[in-house]
């Protein structure tokens, strides 16, 4: 297999993607939305008592960490649903599966093309929200709290991409099953609700107080990642069975 | 050791979707260097035979080879040596990418040395009068000019074996005629087999050296062009074109014993005549005789669109 084709058909993906402005538009939309909540609750408690919010920031960390991983998510299932039946419904499918790429080449194409740019924007964002809540935080003289915490950054950094194949998996065989993009959005607008569910369970682990015990998140977020692993692979094994030339074009 | 000469070789290729049998045990062979035509009506199997050769579709029996390649064995190996346009191909474009940027990823894809791209795109793009139009978006071309691009799209890696899809198609004249001289210059040029899947009969006949008339999924029958024609037997067919009084000669021949048909078409009669070295010149005298002046009256060539409508109304042998 020529990684090269796969990276080429990526790039192709993505450039059709960005050509087209609500997705442009949407996509810097999402990736904005985690971090801006982020900044702005942590701005709001530091600006507000400072001494407080350094108590309980490390708890809200681990409560807001996955939302950042839930963001990531759903540019994977905007860009895969463009790529996958964009791709079928503006017949470009025909004369791409007319190339020498192999089903598995332009498989992995499919799903860099939403991996990479998912990824590089749940990274940008994580990189965005510690450097700005670092800044706040100097700002005001306080400790400085890493937001995300460790907790956040394992949860972000391994049930996030893993997440991200998942999406893109199902969006795979979502792909076979409808003929327009709205059609995919749609679709994939109610798979990604399904796919929060597991990087909620960080959030359950507050007692009554409102402190979140760290033991209990860590395990919460192992727990989360071996979810998305397992989803990922699923998923994954799935679409690399459905995905071939004669499915998709007798379809 | 088999060495196989012809290009395309197909034996009992049979594609069902369903309950529904596309293509039904077909066989041909395409020499190398022709330019074959595959005539049929819509949904007779054409474009099916065009996916299962280009390893779209896998058959559910028989086999195909191109370029000597296994559609079923080796499927990379045959799209590489093969550019195809698919149907509607000029529907087939990247919209929102240059023309330019359409053959660019295409000719990436197809494995062409990155140093070769440049002048290749340069090459099909001033053959095809699209130079000019490079940078812009597909989605702004004409439809002629995006058939062109897909054309290009198709030939960019010089395949040995061209698949073409209703090629002409929502064409004008003027770039159908373009289309139909490049594929014979390149098929002479470079010696480059083209398959053509068309309805359009003059445009077979004009291009294809050899055809095969396919109908609900079967080939009824395959050859060289001329030698179909000639199959025909048609050369009882004549053509009266008259001066004056067309419907009095109709009546005329009508009347005549050994004429077994006639019609009118625009100022001629096509009239069928039993035994015409004995009895053309008894009708010309008759007509002559009654007053009606003749212009023509000649032999008239039978084509492949009296063929096509006696094979698919099974009349052909």
């Amino acid at each position: 297999m020529v990684l090269y084709k796969s990276m080429l058909v990526a790039r192709a993906d993505l450039k059709m993607a960005l050509k087209v402005s609500y997705v442009k538009y949407g996509l810097i939309g999402v990736a904005a939305i985690g971090p801006i909540m982020m900044i702005a609750i942590v701005g709001l408690m530091v600006f507000g008592d400072p001494v407080v919010a350094v108590a309980i920031l490390p708890s809200i960390s681990v409560m807001l960490s996955p939302m950042l991983g839930m963001m990531a998510i759903m540019p994977a299932a905007l860009i895969s649903a463009n790529a996958l039946v964009g791709e079928r419904e503006q017949n470009t499918l025909e004369p791409l599966l007319n190339t020498p790429l192999t089903d598995r080449e332009l498989l992995i194409g499919k799903l860099l093309s939403s991996f990479i740019p998912s990824f590089v924007l749940l990274i940008g964002s994580i990189a965005i929200t510690e450097i700005a809540t670092i800044i706040i935080l100097l700002s005001v003289g306080a400790q400085i709290i890493l937001i995300p915490g460790l907790p956040g950054l394992f949860l972000l950094l391994t049930a996030g991409p893993a997440m991200i194949i998942a999406i893109v998996s199902l969006m795979i065989l979502i792909s076979g099953k409808v003929k327009r993009v709205y059609e995919a959005y749609q679709t994939s607008g109610l798979t990604v609700i399904i796919f929060f569910i597991p990087m909620m369970i960080p959030m359950f682990t507050m007692d009554a107080s409102g402190i979140i015990d760290m033991n209990l998140a860590w395990i919460s977020n192992i727990i989360t990642f071996l979810i998305a692993l397992v989803l990922a692979a699923i998923t994954w094994a799935l679409a690399v069975r459905r995905f071939n030339r004669d499915t998709m074009i007798s379809m | 050791m088999v060495i196989k000469l012809d290009e395309v070789v197909v034996s009992g290729l049979t594609k069902k979707f369903g309950d529904l049998t596309a293509v039904d045990h077909i066989e041909l062979s395409v020499p190398k260097g022709s330019v074959y035509g595959l005539l049929g009506p819509n949904g007779a199997g054409k474009s099916t035979t065009i996916r299962l050769l280009c390893t779209l579709l896998r058959p559910n029996d028989g086999s195909a080879t191109v370029g000597g390649f296994d559609v079923v064995q080796s499927p990379v190996s045959v799209r590489e040596i093969t550019g195809v346009l698919p149907e509607e191909g000029n529907h087939t474009l990247y919209q929102t990418f240059s023309a330019y940027e359409n053959l660019e990823y295409f000719a990436r894809l197809y494995g062409v040395p990155e140093n070769e791209i440049p002048g290749r795109i340069e090459e099909l793009l001033i053959f095809m009068d699209l130079w000019e139009r490079k940078d812009d978006p597909a989605g702004e071309l004409s439809t002629g000019n995006r058939q062109r691009l897909a054309l290009c799209r198709a030939l960019l890696h010089n395949p040995k074996v061209v698949l073409l899809d209703e090629p002409t198609a929502a064409l004008d004249p003027v770039a159908a005629k373009r289309v139909r001289e490049l594929i014979l210059s390149l098929a002479e040029k470079y010696s480059q087999t083209f398959f053509i899947n068309s309805h359009n009969l003059a445009e077979v006949q004009r291009v294809c050296d050899r055809i095969a008339i396919i109908d609900e999924g079967k080939i009824l029958l395959s050859g060289n062009t001329q030698e179909l024609r000639a199959k025909l037997q048609a050369t009882q067919n004549f053509r009266i074109r008259v001066v004056n009084n067309l419907e009095k000669a109709e009546s005329i021949a009508k009347a005549t014993d050994f004429v077994t048909s006639v019609e009118k078409e625009a100022d001629s009669l096509i009239v069928t005549i039993e035994d015409p070295f004995s009895n053309n010149s008894t009708l010309m005298e008759s007509l002559l005789s009654q007053g009606i002046r003749l212009v023509e009256f000649a032999e008239e060539e039978a084509t492949l669109e009296d063929l096509y409508l006696e094979v698919i109304k099974g009349g052909a042998k």
